[in-house]
């Protein structure tokens, strides 16, 4: 399966992604927004990691195009773990404060 | 010393312990809210720069008698420039958003008394104490005071959430309270760290013991408090992984609350901000960690606000969205990006309060916000329709309204700190913004009306419009005349930097 068909298939997939809302053009093109946004944005974002060092930015970029472009569609994933549910937001609140006091903790330590 | 500065959070809490002790009594309820709302205002108009002691408890540096008298080693140490008891400081920056706030506090009050027969007066003591909070909190010096105000405009806010009819306001009020019972202990430990490592919690003590070398800040005690305290900071202002929950909130107030909660928001957002600032310049990538979650907060945002159909929860996406400009603009720590970052905040205010008290005429109108079920509006409202055009435009950043003034300088600011990335996000998401506030306004007021919607409020509130009005007049001067504020907050950012 080539590139190509591969975003093909995954814009397809976007109607049976958001099966439970009414199927409009308008949640279509919604969807379709969303998810390049999220693609461009990330990776435009990524490319700030060149402060650091070029090389693993190049890496980190293609590493980053593959996996977001074999993982399309993503925002019906990001969509379902956004939701009101507590569970979740208890876990991306306790994640977070992990990494933030751990990355802070042995990422500064002289 | 001034004398006045204090007042502008006695005033509020005082109003608000009346209208509770007159909650039976509509008229005077209205009438005391109202002549409280217009008054707010003033006091910062009044004001003067300078700093307030509580208590007159100034430094003993600036007490030379006192100073003479006491052992040389506290005359002649760090100790003799703490400040012993709590200081409210006004300067340029405090002065406009107080205003603003109070502006924006007083438009809420005056919708809500114009859209309900009866105004609670348990409604408007927690709007009131929601604004003394949060001024108490841009005005305090001290963090540890800034914590009890965070924590009592929390109250408020949730307060605020149940006063609405929404069925789900409880469910999401027990879910924020949750969430704010691990959130807020956390921020105050951060405090207590930095408590006990410097022995103050007067933020420019701190700021005064770290700068000095009093203490190590590359001791993980320090770098601890920090990671707590920037914890505390996203929980309160909405940022990742808290988003979520934060636009929740803002969709089931009644649309005057919702406005009220995103000005609280941002205040919030930038009293906090400075003081985590000012005290942890020196922690190396404090930059990166801020522009890290602002842009998490700018992108998972905008994109649950576009597949959106509830307008609502798609507004309050936009305005969580929204905040990370503010951040952005933190992060980068110049002087042209801190500007711009408290001028996006000050925008954000008016035009989320545009916005919500907008799409808020449609929800008293049609009784429903699913934009799948409406259309049509614009025959109805055209004026109103108007209105809120450009308030959505001003969001998006288009010319010449005040949110195009404040992203300009932020893409400017990106751009000349070697960041062009940040800035080609930044428009990305602006345009996404557009499209988001497009798709809304097509479906509510443009798309042909649907054969079942039944509007069962025909006749709009004069008040609502009025409000709308002045908001958008605002949004077009400050677009217009950025100076007015940009040149106060440049000042400030000048003496932070």
């Amino acid at each position: 399966m080539d590139l190509y068909t591969m975003i093909c298939d995954s814009i397809r997939g976007f109607k049976s992604n958001i099966r439970k809302d009414p199927i409009t053009n308008q949640n279509v093109s919604s969807a379709m927004a969303a998810e390049l946004t999220i693609v461009s944005t990330v990776l435009t974002a990524a490319i700030m990691l060149r402060h650091l060092n070029v090389v693993l930015t190049i890496l980190i970029v293609l590493g980053l195009v593959l996996y977001l472009i074999t993982g399309m569609p993503l925002i019906s994933k990001f969509k379902r773990e956004q939701s009101d549910s507590l569970n979740k937001m208890m876990f991306y609140m306790i994640l977070t404060l992990g990494i933030l006091v751990t990355s802070i903790y042995w990422g500064f330590k002289p | 010393m001034n004398d006045l500065i204090p007042l502008m959070v006695i005033v509020p809490i005082i109003a608000a312990i009346l209208l509770n002790l007159f909650i039976k009594y509509n008229t005077t309820i209205k009438i005391l809210s109202f002549l409280v709302a217009i008054v707010l205002p003033i006091i910062p108009i009044l004001s003067n720069y300078g700093l307030h002691y509580f208590g007159g408890h100034a430094p003993l540096m600036d007490n030379g008698t006192l100073l003479n008298s006491l052992p040389s080693y506290i005359s002649d140490g760090p100790l003799s420039t703490f400040h012993i008891g709590i200081t409210y400081s006004f300067e340029s920056l405090q002065k406009i958003l107080i205003f603003f706030l109070f502006v924006v506090g007083f438009l809420c009050i005056f919708t809500t008394i114009g859209e309900r027969k009866r105004t609670p007066g348990s409604y408007m003591f927690l709007m009131l104490m929601g604004l003394a909070a949060v001024t108490a909190m841009l005005l305090s010096d001290d963090i540890f005071h800034m914590y009890i105000f965070f924590e009592i405009a929390v109250v408020a806010q949730v307060g605020i959430i149940l006063a609405s009819t929404d069925n789900q306001r409880y469910e999401i009020a027990m879910k924020y309270m949750i969430l704010g019972s691990i959130g807020g202990p956390i921020l105050l430990t951060g405090i207590g760290f930095l408590l006990g490592l410097v022995g103050s919690v007067n933020i420019t003590d701190i700021v005064y013991v770290v700068r000095n070398g009093l203490v190590n800040a590359n001791s993980p005690v320090f770098l601890f408090s920090f990671g707590l305290i920037f914890f505390g900071w996203l929980y309160s202002v909405g940022l990742p992984p808290f988003h979520t929950i934060k636009s929740a909130v803002y969709s089931k107030a009644v649309p005057s609350g919702s406005a009220l909660l995103q000005a609280l928001s941002v205040v919030i957002f930038i009293s906090l901000g400075i003081a985590i600032f000012r005290i942890y310049s020196s922690v190396p990538f404090i930059g990166v960690f801020i522009i890290f979650f602002s842009l998490c907060g700018m992108i998972l945002s905008l994109t649950m606000a576009i597949m959106e159909n509830d307008f609502k929860r798609m507004i309050g996406f936009l305005a969580v969205g929204e905040l990370g400009y503010i951040g952005l603009g933190f992060g980068l720590g110049t002087k042209l990006s801190l500007t711009a970052a408290l001028f996006q905040g000050l925008n954000e205010m008016i035009i989320t309060a545009t916005l919500f008290i907008g799409f808020g005429v449609v929800l008293y109108m049609t009784k429903t916000s699913d934009i799948t079920k409406l259309g049509g509006l614009i025959e109805k409202n055209p004026k109103i329709a108007i209105i809120v055009l450009l308030g959505g435009f001003a969001m998006a950043g288009v010319p010449p309204l005040n949110g195009f003034q404040s992203k300009l300088m932020l893409v400017q600011s990106a751009l000349s700190d070697n960041f062009p990335e940040l800035a080609v996000i930044m428009i990305l998401i602006s345009i996404v913004t557009f499209m988001t506030f497009i798709k809304a306004f097509h479906s509510v007021y443009l798309k042909p009306k649907p054969k079942n919607l039944v509007i069962e409020n025909s006749d709009v509130p004069r008040s609502s419009v009025l409000v709308m009005v002045v908001l958008i007049a605002i949004c077009i001067v400050l677009g217009v005349v950025p100076t007015l504020v940009t040149d106060g907050f440049s000042g400030f950012v000048g003496g932070l930097i």
